[in-house]
């Protein structure tokens, strides 16, 4: 809404010049304040990383001009194996959990939404993984995967399976990165989709179930249809983290072994601060920019379309 | 249509299953922060041990754990209250002038919580340093805020949409100010939202590790970093590593039984009615 011409108002009367004056005037002492605020605070840091990715700068060397070296930073990364790798890594990453999830999490909803004592406080207790800083995540499953000490071997030990090496080999430590990110998310789903499910209207299931369907064909086509818009919202919030992954893969294997687990954050990582090549790092980081801001147009598409669903 | 006797022992086992993967990991954090060392990984495990408080007392003897619990709670409180006092104004006017504008800057302000930390720490960095801020709780407090303030817009935006506007016009016809409205109606009836945000700003800052990791050093350092350090020494101190993680988990699992019907609306932007 443009404020321009005074004139305009005669016309529209005095009620709609109170309005427009009066949201002006919320708009200059609510919105300003947090625009600019957080304008300071995003903006002006990726327009240094920005600046940055066009240029030579050792971050251990403080004192050495920072050189224009033009576009090398993004041909470096846009051609070199490892930012290739780090790539296929998150999402071949993101594919694991995010399908896990969705199955796990939808089949836990099912589940936590049947009216029975005590599945209150099931469900409460399934949450409480959401909320545990991702570290924490780290370490206990690093105490479990722990090698020749964790108790996760002890116990496939039991069942009569061959001990894994879950975070010490290439074969395995990426599925070990998943489960641990599994753990934490799938309750997300649940959690998402148990409130979806509550909120569909009652009639068609009793309608599908009268007409002598199966319980699995009223889940199928009945159920699933309408919790679509809901699930894809919610994947594509999970496939936004799962792309900015960090602190698990931090702590578990830091990349490692050879490389297996280093996806976009740890590629990043690596080069700004083991190799402290911050040019290289910021282009890789505006890089993965472009394809988180993808990701996120994406799930804001997918939210409208939800919630224009979830109101009819 | 109740479920059958079947059906119900059906769900119970189902449910004790899930109930078993998900919470043995907690189980385990709480148990190990109590077992002595020698316990700590024996086989078969020990389910029956003299409990201990040993992990407890050397955490907060050996290391200032205490003083790293100190600098999460500035950081956390302090960006909590940052994100509010932004936020909550921002979300006001969002919800209140809906017209293109304001619906793309809400998106933008959205946006901005989704971007990956690590794209924007070497800036950080560079402009902290400069700023002589580093390695202070004043530096994970803006940081927290540009995480905190989209949140809070988000989730006050819908309380406020939820409000009748015929209450504020109401006030405003008795002569009051946009500013007074706002502070002596609109904030009152809206207490609630104010809570579920705070509380979420405030385990967010809590949580956090990879800005905590790379903007402080020893003097702002906060508890998961001082958490994590315990692995990095030359042998790994289990125990205490258990014991920190139990008191860093703790306010994340007062808010999830406390009110844990907020999460929704919280975790998943408003794209989920809880």
């Amino acid at each position: 809404m443009t404020a321009g011409a005074g004139s305009s108002y005669i016309i529209e009367g005095p009620a709609m010049r109170h309005q427009v004056s009066r949201n002006r005037r919320i708009a200059v002492f609510f919105l300003l304040p947090a625009v600019v605020m957080l304008f300071v605070t995003t903006i002006y840091p990726m327009l240094y990383a920005g600046w940055l990715s066009f240029r030579n700068y050792d971050l251990a060397k403080p004192f050495i001009p920072r050189i224009y070296v033009g576009t090398a930073n993004y041909a470096e990364v846009l051609t070199s194996q490892p930012f290739f790798h780090a790539l296929v890594t998150t999402f071949k990453l993101m594919a694991m959990t995010l399908s896990v999830q969705l199955v796990l999490g939808v089949g836990m909803a099912l589940l936590v939404i049947q009216k029975l004592p005590g599945m209150a406080l099931a469900r409460t207790l399934l949450l409480i993984p959401m909320m545990i800083s991702p570290v924490i995540v780290g370490l206990v499953w690093l105490f479990l995967y722990f090698p020749e000490l964790g108790y996760l071997n002890y116990f496939i030990g039991l069942v009569g399976f061959e001990p894994v090496p879950w975070i010490t080999s290439t074969k395995w430590a990426l599925t070990a990165i998943a489960i641990a990110d599994i753990w934490q998310w799938t309750p997300f789903i649940m959690m998402g989709t148990a409130a979806a499910l509550q909120s569909l209207p009652a009639e068609p299931f009793e309608a599908a179930r009268i007409d002598g369907n199966s319980r699995l064909d009223v889940f199928l086509h009945v159920t699933l249809p309408q919790l679509k818009p809901v699930l894809i919202s919610l994947l594509f919030l999970r496939a936004i983290d799962a792309f900015k992954i960090y602190d698990i893969i931090f702590v578990l294997t830091k990349g490692g072994p050879a490389d297996s687990t280093e996806v976009i954050s740890l590629y990043i990582y690596r080069q700004s601060f083991t190799f402290w090549r911050m040019g290289v790092g910021a282009a890789a980081s505006f890089v993965s920019l472009v394809i988180i801001v993808v990701l996120i147009t994406l799930f804001f598409r997918s939210m409208q379309r939800s919630q224009s669903a979830q109101a009819r | 249509m109740s479920p059958s006797a079947r059906e119900k022992l059906l769900v119970y086992i189902l449910l004790a299953v899930v109930l078993m993967l998900f919470m043995t990991p907690i189980y385990l954090i709480i148990v190990s922060s109590l077992k002595p060392a020698p316990d700590m990984f024996s086989r078969p495990p020990a389910f029956i041990f003299t409990p201990t408080l040993q992990h407890y007392y050397d955490l907060f003897t050996m290391r200032p754990f205490h003083l790293q619990i100190m600098n999460s709670l500035i950081v956390a409180f302090g960006s909590t209250a940052f994100s509010l006092f932004f936020g909550t104004l921002a979300a006001y006017a969002i919800s209140r002038i809906r017209n293109r504008w304001t619906n793309q800057i809400a998106f933008w302000i959205l946006s901005m919580r989704m971007f990956p930390p690590i794209a924007v720490v070497v800036p950080y960095y560079i402009i902290f340093q400069t700023l002589g801020i580093l390695d202070t709780p004043l530096a994970l407090i803006i940081v927290y805020s540009t995480f905190n303030i989209p949140l809070t817009v988000w989730l006050m935006k819908g309380f406020f949409d939820d409000l009748p506007e015929a209450l504020e016009e109401a006030a405003q016809i008795d002569g009051h100010g946009v500013l007074a409205t706002f502070y002596y109606v609109t904030l009152p009836l809206t207490a609630p939202g104010l809570a579920v945000a705070a509380v979420f700003c405030f385990i967010f800052s809590w949580n956090e590790f990879l800005f905590a990791l790379m903007l402080t050093g020893s003097n702002a350092q906060t508890v998961t970093v001082a958490v994590m350090s315990f692995w990095s020494s030359d042998a790994v101190q289990w125990g205490r590593i258990m014991a920190g993680s139990f008191v860093i988990l703790i306010p994340g699992v007062i808010f999830v039984l406390t009110c844990q019907r907020w999460l929704v609306k919280g975790l998943t932007m408003g794209s989920v009615k809880g």
